[in-house]
């Protein structure tokens, strides 16, 4: 791989397809495009109803609040660290947003209470994994059950149902056809790219999950960074439980349980690596994507839902395995 | 400041016995809230519960000392439960049945060690992703369905009393608990379980096999989840694809609160015993006293995080 002499004209443009290729292979999101596309090709013969716009429209607005988190957590997991209490945390914002859609209606003040409740959950976290200094994953674990156990107290078991139609049209209204969902997945996917690309904080994200040793060193603010992240995800969380109360019109006691895991899966699948430094906010919006056309293929095909978390539990394999593959193979030591 | 610093530094050289008092404290305070509480006849039911939740623990301090983690054990006891309930069903003998299931535990933990040392990934990822395998496999396969018609003696390894009182699977954890002591504390594989967790690569370069210890620590906690699910079966008596659901939030829990640094290279069975203990009298007092088990919890993801941070907090302190 490491030649030194200088390339004859004839490899060199052989060798700039080989590049080209080789390039594109080392993006982390690579292999799951590859597979969304084979994936998507498989489906589509097999099932005519697959490649209809509505289905695919569906996918996308299915995968709305699972992509909106997942570009969030894949900032955290880029950090070196991860968050796996976003399922209890949807719950609680989608709580607090409920009851007050219910008693103000509209948009603005739900949209505001989801998110402010999310940032405290988001600094909560934070704060134990910068100041307390306690691993992010016992931190979230601890979170995931303790803000579920929270969401019991505030609601007493009981639903909050009529969320008036003001409220709901984030989860239902669309323009020129695509939903208000997928709209908003898209927005935040290019905010992310951009922040992720050009902002001082994007950038020390990678430096602090790459090599932390080498980012203190290099006097990069590594917990004011790592805090922030979480932050982000509370704030993500937020926007994304008003999407789901949008869709399903009311909030369950249960509201978000397993999420995490799905949204974990759709950041590592879509190739973001989960000891940090490597990935993109392309990567979190593949895997959600990847997960959205498996789960909606699995149906098409038939396969009992009592199956998904099988195919769940596979696919997180499968990922973390040809990433490891895949950089054996083009030599990538990272 | 002095004085404090001084009994926070002797608190520090024998965590066993802080834990000690905070199980007699917390025993105390539940006698309070219940009257029920301190009888014999619930203090040896509650190891009714406690026993599987500490046989898994006993393999999970192990696989914590070295710096990894098992997310998939409440998922694997779901896989085993399955495995004796629906082979039974299907023809098999029960004793074989049983034995089947044994062996799925350890091929499920076999699973996980080949996985993470192959591929040199890191435990947390492979099983979050097997706790979800192994939990959709257990429900998959069944359908969501349960059996529950198993012989009466099934119920021997779950609900029999020895002497009457004595609840059975108690003499099976207390010879778990002496076997594992013994080989973390006396033999050379655990020396090679601290000296992973404490520098992995200097262990590699001193001729520790580093590959085969993890893959005898997963396999074995995989046999421990196997023996505590197949007491978990015999005591609900029935198999089904949600058993264990969450308990590996319990397991870790006792075993950080047990001392075991989540970053590797310290704990002991002694602590992990104490932090089984604690956790039992804590649900079963919460339980005792009325309190929904949401709260339950709740409570458990709280202590969770007291607990970790008191510790890293003492180890902070001591360097």
């Amino acid at each position: 791989m490491s030649e030194v002499r200088a390339p004859t004209p004839a490899e060199e443009r052989g060798s700039s397809l080989r590049d080209t290729f080789r390039r594109f292979m080392l993006r982390p999101e690579a292999p799951a495009l590859v597979f969304l596309a084979v994936l998507a090709l498989a489906f589509s013969l097999s099932s005519d109803k697959f490649l209809s716009g509505p289905n695919l429209e569906s996918i996308l607005v299915s995968v709305a609040v699972l992509g909106t988190i997942a570009l969030a957590v894949n900032q955290v997991i880029l950090c070196g660290e991860i968050d796996i209490s976003t399922g209890s945390m949807l719950g609680l914002c989608a709580v607090a947003a409920g009851a007050v859609a219910i008693s103000t209606g509209g948009l603005i003040l739900p949209l505001l209470t989801g998110v402010a409740v999310g940032a405290l959950c988001g600094a909560i976290n934070g704060l134990l994994v910068t100041l307390g200094r306690i691993p992010s994953i016992i931190v979230t674990l601890g979170m995931l059950y303790a803000l579920r156990g929270v969401i019991l107290l505030v609601t007493g078991g009981t639903w909050i149902t009529g969320i008036p139609d003001s409220t709901t049209v984030v989860g239902t209204g669309t323009v020129l056809g695509v939903g208000y969902p997928v709209i908003i997945l898209f927005v935040l996917f290019l905010v992310m790219e951009l922040v992720s690309r050009h902002s001082t904080w994007g950038r020390n994200v990678f430096a602090v999950g790459g090599n932390r040793r080498a980012a203190r060193f290099a006097g990069l603010p590594i917990d004011r960074t790592r805090f922030l992240a979480f932050v982000l995800v509370g704030v993500f969380v937020g926007i994304a439980s008003i999407i789901y109360m949008g869709r399903a019109g009311s909030v369950q006691t249960n509201t978000g349980t397993g999420l995490e895991l799905q949204v974990v899966a759709a950041v590592v699948i879509g190739g973001t690596s989960i000891s940090g430094g490597r990935g993109s906010a392309l990567a979190a919006l593949t895997g959600a994507v990847l997960i959205g056309v498996i789960l909606n293929g699995l149906i098409l095909l038939g396969v009992p839902g009592t199956w998904q978390q099988a195919v769940l539990g596979a696919l997180i394999l499968l990922a973390v395995a040809t990433d490891v593959l895949r950089r054996r193979l083009v030599g990538d030591k990272a | 400041m002095s004085a404090a610093t001084a009994v926070l530094r002797r608190l520090k050289f024998s965590r066993e016995v802080v834990l000690l008092g905070v199980l007699i404290v917390l025993m105390i305070a539940m006698s309070l809230l219940s009257p029920l509480f301190l009888t014999v006849g619930n203090l040896l039911n509650t190891s009714r519960f406690f026993v599987e939740v500490g046989l898994m623990a006993l393999g999970m301090t192990l696989i914590i000392i070295t710096g990894g983690i098992d997310l998939s054990v409440g998922s694997n006891l779901a896989l085993v439960s399955v495995a004796v309930g629906f082979s039974y069903a299907a023809g098999l003998p029960l004793p074989l049945a049983i034995v089947f299931g044994l062996v799925v535990g350890v091929a499920a933990g076999l699973f996980n060690g080949l996985f993470i040392t192959l591929l040199d990934l890191h435990p947390l990822v492979v099983t979050l992703g097997t706790f979800a395998l192994f939990q959709g496999l257990a429900y998959g396969l069944t359908e969501a369905q349960a059996v529950s018609d198993f012989p009466p003696w099934f119920a021997y390894f779950g609900q029999a009393y020895l002497l009457n009182v004595v609840p059975g699977q108690l003499f099976i954890f207390i010879v778990a608990v002496a076997v594992v002591w013994l080989i973390l504390s006396r033999t050379r594989f655990g020396r090679y379980v601290y000296a992973i967790g404490n520098n992995e690569e200097a262990a590699h370069f001193s001729g520790v096999p580093v590959r085969r210890v993890k893959l005898a620590l997963y396999s074995g906690t995989g046999l421990l989840v196997g023996m505590a699910a197949v007491i978990y079966t015999s005591r609900v008596y029935t198999a089904r694809g949600d058993s264990g659901l969450g308990l590996e939030l319990d397991v870790i829990s006792a075993v950080v609160l047990g001392g075991a640094s989540i970053y590797g290279g310290s704990g002991t069975i002694g602590g992990t015993v104490l932090g089984v203990l604690i956790i039992a009298t804590l649900r079963n007092g919460l339980v005792l006293a009325g309190v929904p088990s949401t709260w339950q919890v709740f409570v458990l993801g709280v202590l969770l995080l007291v607990a970790v941070f008191l510790n890293e907090f003492f180890r902070r302190r001591e360097e």
